[in-house]
């Protein structure tokens, strides 16, 4: 019976596929072409026209033959211009792993390296590039993280429990203020990220984001919970153990620069705002008179940009890079990096008044190109009458005083 | 202060346009992007959590004039006060926002005005007092005669609003407008001691600390 059934569906070949059989190429675009004679009932077409008409469609079958053929040829590039990048970024891979993980110390500096470095580090390799590059200065143990976690644990427990016998140990900050942060990073961590739905509560890395953040205001109780790093321990968690991300964390916001704004520091925020715009003037010196003339200063952008190190302005896999460099190149790389976003976009903000400048900076475009962004911050030279960045702010720091 | 001044286009004198700074204040978390974000394209999204400032813009096309709003939308965290120090400076108007279901949100937003108040004269600034979050009434905290009382005792606008629901959020921002386009009227027909405000109606930068 059922032989039967698949026997009836297999109909003769119908007069149309009978025509295309004779084609030995049938390109896909012209399967809606049929060259076929008059119904019988039409009185056939003369020699001349079926003639004409065979030309015609022999014509369309090569011009379609030919374009799918480009396309084919195309894909084909496409296809090994991505195998080419997957197989770069395989070979950068060992060569990360194999000559200069093992090598830190000594490579590290070479020039093939930091040619390498400015690249993109390959995902696989990033956390740990990271880790030796920011380096463990506070010298932060695994052990050490543990003992803030717990007793990270043991406030959030007093607080939801309600009991007033929080330790005072850390004398000068009023329980209310640490009582605001842990709510806080409770109300941020849901706003972190939210697109990639993996830090809310029930995703993968809530309770890891929860914990350092946590663990970090019992280990800088001075500095606390200051928005704008829920941000940027994702990105670490994104590419380290937690562990290993709480101590990249601590390192990385004690560095001059991050202390400066975590601390809201106003004095030395202005400073390095500051040194920025020798830069900007030296690099950038008709957008500078621009801002100028439209009372635009640093702060309204850089202030964003430098608390989430970009990682809330720019896509996720471009800040990543700029990370990349950052940990090579220090703080000075993302003053650079503003440089080279203004040098991008000179021509539309030249044209801007105060409130759209503001707007667009503190709202980048989404559809950054990568390769243009980085070329932008290649063109930006740091040095301002022969003298580099850490030079001009420490000259600023001494005049401030 | 000459970015927040434009001549009258159209028919000068008779149809100004006027552009005013807004500033929005209030704790973390309040909802002061999100009335911004539904005052300018009518929707609601969650937020990021703001760091810095952000910023918005807004046209009112009245019949006495044309309004530009540039909405500065600042950080909520109170340890980023001194930096929203900043951006106050210059404001035609502030919006002073707290949340209905947190009653520490309006004791902060009692701060901000004691901060504005040293800044600014009252006849230099416009200050509204905003209760966000009536959807969810269940939650509240604080009573609308409490947000209303302290409101007149001040002499501030006053409205509660839901940003999430689209309650009263053009209403308050439309009852800035009016009160500024008030203060231009008078401003006008009181000539200062300078002597110079009749002459400068559309030029809604100038302001002097004498009246």
């Amino acid at each position: 019976e059922y032989e039967e059934k698949t026997g009836r569906a297999h109909r003769p070949l119908s007069p149309k596929q009978n025509v295309r059989k004779n084609l030995d190429f049938e390109p896909l675009s012209t399967t809606a072409l049929i060259l076929e004679d008059r119904p019988a009932n039409l009185p056939a077409k003369p020699a001349e026209e079926a003639q004409k008409h065979r030309q015609q469609y022999e014509e369309m079958v090569v011009q379609a033959k030919k374009r799918e053929l480009k396309e084919a040829q195309k894909r084909k590039k496409q296809l090994e211009e991505r195998c080419k990048l997957e197989d770069s970024i395989g070979n950068a891979v060992l060569t990360w792993n194999n000559e200069i993980l093992p090598n830190w110390e000594t490579m590290c500096c070479s020039r093939k390296v930091r040619e390498l470095w400015w690249q993109g580090i390959p995902p696989s390799v990033r956390g740990k590039v990271w880790s030796l590059a920011i380096g463990n200065e506070l010298n932060i143990t695994h052990e050490l993280y543990d003992i803030c976690l717990s007793r990270a644990k043991e406030k959030w427990r007093s607080l939801s429990t309600g009991g007033a016998e929080v330790e005072c140990e850390d004398a000068g900050f009023s329980a209310a203020d640490r009582e605001a942060s842990l709510e806080l990073i409770k109300l941020d961590i849901s706003r972190t990220f939210p697109n990639l739905c993996i830090f809310q509560q029930g995703g993968p890395y809530h309770d890891t984001l929860h914990s350092i953040l946590g663990a970090y205001t019992c280990y800088r109780p001075d500095v606390g919970y200051v928005q704008g790093m829920s941000f940027i321990a994702a990105v670490l968690i994104l590419n380290l153990d937690t562990a290993d991300a709480f101590i990249a964390f601590s390192n990385l916001l004690n560095k001059p620069c991050q202390m400066a704004f975590f601390r809201v520091d106003h004095g030395l925020m202005l400073t390095y705002f500051a040194a920025f715009e020798v830069f900007f003037e030296e690099n950038l010196p008709k957008l500078f008179a621009h801002f100028k003339k439209n009372n635009l200063t640093p702060d309204i952008y850089l202030i964003d940009w430098i608390f989430t190190l970009y990682s809330k302005s720019l896509p996720l896999d471009l800040a990543c890079r700029v990370w990349d460099v950052f940990c090579r190149d220090g703080e000075e790389f993302l003053f650079r990096t503003a440089l080279g976003i203004l040098k991008l976009f000179e021509d539309i903000l030249t044209k801007m008044d105060f409130i759209h400048i503001a707007q667009f900076l503190t709202k980048l475009p989404e559809d950054l190109p990568s390769e243009e962004f980085f070329t932008s911050i290649a063109a930006i030279q740091m040095q301002s009458r022969n003298k580099k960045w850490a030079q001009v702010k420490r000259i600023l720091i001494f005049e401030n005083r | 202060i000459s970015r927040n001044t434009m001549p009258g286009t159209s028919l000068e004198g008779i149809h100004p346009t006027y552009i005013y700074k807004v500033v929005l204040l209030g704790s973390t978390s309040v909802g002061k992007s999100s009335l911004a974000y539904r005052y300018v394209k009518n929707d609601f999204k969650e937020s990021l959590p703001t760091v810095g400032c952000s910023f918005f813009t807004q046209t009112l096309n009245l019949e006495a004039a044309t309004i530009k709003f540039e909405i500065w939308d600042t950080a909520g965290q109170e340890k980023y006060h001194s930096v929203c120090h900043l951006y106050y400076r210059g404001a035609h108007a502030a919006l002073l926002v707290y949340d209905i279901t947190n009653k520490e949100t309006l004791n902060r937003a009692k701060l901000w005005l004691r901060d504005l108040e040293k800044e600014f004269l009252p006849d230099e600034i416009v200050i509204g007092l905003v209760g966000n979050k009536t959807d969810l009434a269940a939650e509240r905290e604080v009573a609308t005669e409490e947000g209303k009382e302290f409101a007149r005792t001040k002499g501030l606008l006053f409205m509660e609003t839901s940003a999430k629901s689209n309650h009263q959020v053009n209403d308050i921002f439309m009852a800035i407008a009016q009160e500024l386009l008030q203060r231009e009227r008078e401003k006008t027909s009181i000539p200062s001691p300078h002597g110079w405000s009749t002459v400068n109606l559309g030029e809604s930068g100038v302001r002097t600390r004498c009246c």
